[in-house]
């Protein structure tokens, strides 16, 4: 065996054992195995209204934050002397 | 009559007391108002899929009275604000709530679903396991009081709870540790068959080409397992250097860091085999034992939570004439309080009107209610049974009772300093002696041989070859079989550690009620005159909730099964003393000798134990003695402790005469009564300042604070929620038979270990000086690796075959 498809093997096998870990590593962070029984009910239960309503929170959440930012723009405007 | 289910909350019951209407001409139930008003608000909001998601589950019916409007105020104190609201960087604000009634994961969505349409509501997430939410607000939009309400219009019920109480720190540790375990696991896994092909190189010959490709890979796997696995073993060994003491971290650390170090310098020089697997090996295996610590401590938080969160947050003050609601950190010393019956005593004070039993199982564990009249002294935490009372606070929230017993939890859950100290100071001298020789040998070999590479090869094989894989498994494997041979008999040792903690142990202090005795009283002689009727008896003392009615109508059910109450009139329950009432032309009343004074009944009896007294129309009919018995087989069972050179005390709530009697009756010389909480703690301390190695045994949340200062603790499985999370042992079927035998066991099990690791060090004294002197090679160090391994294990076996013997 080459070294060349050697080093090939074991590098593209590694990638692709890390993508995995890395995958498993940001569903850890982002809390999604936090709540075992959330996970399975996620694939029972939700349907186009929830991702829907997951978009509806987004949106929700991003007025919110704008709002603030206009406001405290606003707090922070002084008139020219 | 047909029995139909409510249509929200799917309990079943009788249609004539249902409420009925008709909607597209089908027929709906409703058990209350409560559910009925739930329903129709989901209908209006279009969440009826909710009842699909359902599907036959069943809910607590919706209680209305929640919706008390005062009570929602308290949520915009700023006082509440200031102890439970967290504002985000983005200036929203945040809150973890506890949700009560959450039953299945479709009342998780409705929750949720119904926080995401609230306006001003940004983020809402509740975990299903624990109950627990988080909800993100926007402050400007809506109040909390109103997310609050929305929460319970639909039939739930929330109250706040404080995340910087370590739960969010416990987990945030946990979710830490097992992303860097993954990291080591993978690393380890793939790196092993990488090995493999190195080892068969190593003997059969291999191309350096290739040889270099696996270096490299190692390499490449290796390096994200020293640094981000073994982070923790850096952190630590730089804490302890930082404190000036050398612990078993600095060893794990030194070891690998050395082994990678020399790695890369064989890997570029091509010279020499590397010791990448090694390195993960170490971090990972030492890692997971780590792991397993940090797991154990996190139980008891759940718990604590959930104390803290039945705490009254308000109590009615009652000021020139008006009641008021007010939150209970606002009370002053000096507010008049008023109480109703089933009311949580809020905060510490003097009783000023009025009198009533009150339940005080919750700090002292003992059964009996207690009479409280003007003047007497009443303990935040106990409860107001049957009337209405009013008294004097004498200390804030903050300084009572209650408060102080959580905080005390809080501290002794999140550090068992004893134990901890002694594993730091035993893994200290041995990394600290290793680390020594490793360094010696180096400076040895370099002045012998002159080589500095020859010299730097042998002191890391000295400290690889050392470090906690060999001893590693010497403890965890008996622990393990000690274990799962204790859990056979229904004792569930909660860490391994613990095993070898509780055969150091020299004292067992044992709760009374509930541990020793049954902890609640039954009947010993029954005596019983002319005219007798148990139908009549019982039927008094079934309508009583006191403990010694109830142990009567044990009897009388046990003795009598066949036997049916009969429909009492003027039924009357007398304070402290017993009751009456009146069947047909008959009077009847049931109690203790002051009753009888009271009626004017002669009585001649006397009694050591408690006594219940049944007259018929003036006259004595039956005459009772009841007791709290000592628990089947626990005479016994002390009687084998105490053989074992074990020191045994007990501790209790009650008064000394019963102590005494219990004491004597279970052999035991040395007992300690009216003990509160604290003192019972205190107590343990004292044991510990004479030397004492203490075991404690107890049931209660009045036994919790003692739990969990001494070092083993030992809770009964039918015990109090609390007491058994912060305990180290678990006794489930609550035999005193048990608790001899976790005693057995766990000396057993520590013989083993001292036997396994005899033959570790044994192994270790003869392996180092070996590597010391130059002479490991890969295929001794394997061998003998795992045959020391094999031979831990088998000895280990023996406990299981060693206690089937002895049966």
């Amino acid at each position: 065996m080459s070294d060349s498809i050697m080093a090939l093997m074991l590098g593209v096998s590694t990638f692709l054992g890390a993508l995995g870990l890395i995958a498993l590593l940001w569903g850890l962070r982002s809390g999604q195995f936090d709540d075992q029984a959330k996970f399975l009910d996620g694939a029972r239960f939700d349907g186009e209204e929830e991702l829907k309503d997951a978009v509806m929170m987004e949106k929700k959440k991003k007025e919110a934050l704008e709002k603030k930012k206009k406001e405290t723009a606003k707090k922070d405007y002084r008139p020219a002397d | 009559m047909a029995r139909v289910p409510c249509t929200h909350c799917h309990l079943e019951f009788d249609e004539s007391v249902m409420i009925t209407e008709e909607e597209n001409g089908k027929a709906l139930h409703f058990c209350c108002k409560g559910c009925q008003g739930v329903y129709h608000l989901l209908k209006e909001e279009g969440l009826d899929t909710f009842y699909d998601k359902l599907g036959n589950q069943t809910l607590e019916p919706a209680d209305r009275t929640r919706e008390k409007k005062e009570d929602l105020e308290r949520f915009d104190l700023e006082g509440f604000h200031k102890k439970y609201v967290r504002s985000t960087p983005e200036g929203l604000n945040e809150i973890h709530l506890i949700i009560e009634g959450i039953h299945c994961s479709a009342c998780v969505w409705l929750n949720e679903k119904v926080l995401h349409q609230t306006p001003g509501v940004i983020e809402a997430s509740i975990n299903y396991s624990n109950n627990k939410a988080k909800v993100v607000w926007d402050p400007e939009q809506i109040r909390l009081s109103k997310i609050i309400e929305t929460i319970r219009n639909i039939g739930y019920n929330a109250y706040p709870y404080d995340p910087a109480l370590q739960e969010e720190r416990a987990v945030k540790v946990r979710n830490d540790y097992y992303s860097r375990i993954l990291v080591g696991v993978f690393a380890t896994m793939n790196i092993m068959w990488i090995a493999i092909a190195q080892y068969a190189g190593y003997f059969t010959g291999m191309e350096k080409g290739h040889k270099n490709i696996l270096n490299i890979a190692e390499f490449i796997l290796a390096t994200p397992t020293l640094f981000y696995s073994g982070w923790i073993f850096f952190r630590g060994a730089w804490y302890g250097l930082k404190n000036r003491f050398v612990n078993m971290d600095l060893l794990v650390a030194a070891g690998a860091t050395l082994a990678y170090l020399y790695s890369i310098y064989a890997m570029i020089t091509l010279e020499g085999e590397v010791y990448f697997d090694s390195v993960t090996m170490i971090i990972t295996f030492v890692l997971v034992g780590k792991y397993l610590e940090v797991l154990s401590k996190r139980q008891a938080v759940d718990t604590l939570d959930k104390i803290l969160g039945s705490m009254p947050t308000e109590a009615t003050v009652v000021k020139d004439g008006e009641k008021a609601l007010v939150s209970i950190e606002n009370i002053e010393p000096g507010d008049l309080v008023e109480l109703k019956p089933g009311e949580k005593v809020a905060v510490d004070g003097i009783l000023r009107q009025g009198s009533a039993l009150f339940d005080e199982s919750p700090l002292t564990g003992e059964s009996e209610p207690i009479l409280k009249q003007e003047g007497d002294e009443i303990l935040s935490g106990t409860v107001c049974l049957d009337s209405v009372v009013r008294y004097d606070a004498t200390k804030r929230a903050d300084e009572s009772l209650l408060h102080q017993i959580t905080e005390l939890l809080g501290d002794a859950v999140t550090k068992k300093p004893r134990i901890e100290q002694l594993a730091n100071v035993i893994s200290g001298y041995f990394s600290v002696t290793i680390l020594s020789i490793a360094l010696l040998t180096f400076a040895g070999w370099l002045w012998h041989s002159g080589s500095f590479e020859t010299a730097l090869i042998v002191a890391i094989s000295v400290i690889v070859i050392a470090c906690p894989c060999a001893l590693g498994l010497a403890t965890p494997m008996a622990t393990l079989m000690g274990i799962s041979r204790a859990a056979k008999r229904g004792i569930l040792f909660k860490e391994a550690a613990q095993l070898e903690t509780m055969a150091k142990c020299d004292l067992l202090a044992l709760d009374k009620t509930g541990t020793v005795t049954e902890g609640r009283p039954s009947v010993v002689s029954f005596q019983s005159f002319e005219g007798f009727d148990p139908k009549l008896l019982l039927s008094l003392v079934s309508g009583s909730n006191h403990p010694v009615s109830r142990g009567v109508a044990r009897y009388l059910r046990e003795r009598y099964p066949e036997l049916r109450t009969l429909e009492l009139e003027n039924y009357k329950e007398i304070q402290a003393q017993g009751v009456r009432a009146r069947y047909r032309d008959k009077e009847i009343a049931g109690g203790n000798a002051a009753l009888m004074e009271a009626l004017a009944v002669p009585v001649e009896v006397e009694s050591r134990e408690t006594l219940f007294l049944f007259a018929v129309d003036g006259k004595i009919s039956a005459v009772i003695e009841l007791r709290d018995r000592l628990k089947e087989g626990a005479f016994e069972a002390i009687a084998t402790i105490k053989a074992l050179g074990v020191k045994v005390v007990m501790l209790t709530g009650d008064h000394e005469a019963a102590a005494e009697r219990i004491a004597m009756e279970a052999g035991i010389e040395e007992s300690y009564a009216r003990l509160l909480p604290q003192d019972k703690a205190e107590l343990i301390d004292r044991f510990h300042d004479e030397g004492h190695r203490v075991v404690m045994a107890g049931d209660g949340i009045n036994d919790a604070i003692a739990l969990a200062r001494s070092d083993i603790a030992i809770a009964m499985g039918s015990g109090a929620d609390i007491a058994i999370e912060v305990s180290d042992v678990v006794l489930l079927e609550d035999r005193p038979a048990d608790l001899a035998d976790a005693f057995l066991v766990s000396r057993r099990t520590f013989r083993t270990v001292k036997q396994n690791l005899g033959f570790s060090i044994l192994y270790n004294t003869v392996a180092v000086p070996l590597a010391v002197l130059g002479y490991v090679n890969p295929l001794v160090a394997a061998l003998s690796m795992s045959l020391s391994s094999l031979f831990v294990v088998g000895n280990s076996m023996r406990i299981k075959l060693g206690v089937r013997n002895e049966e």
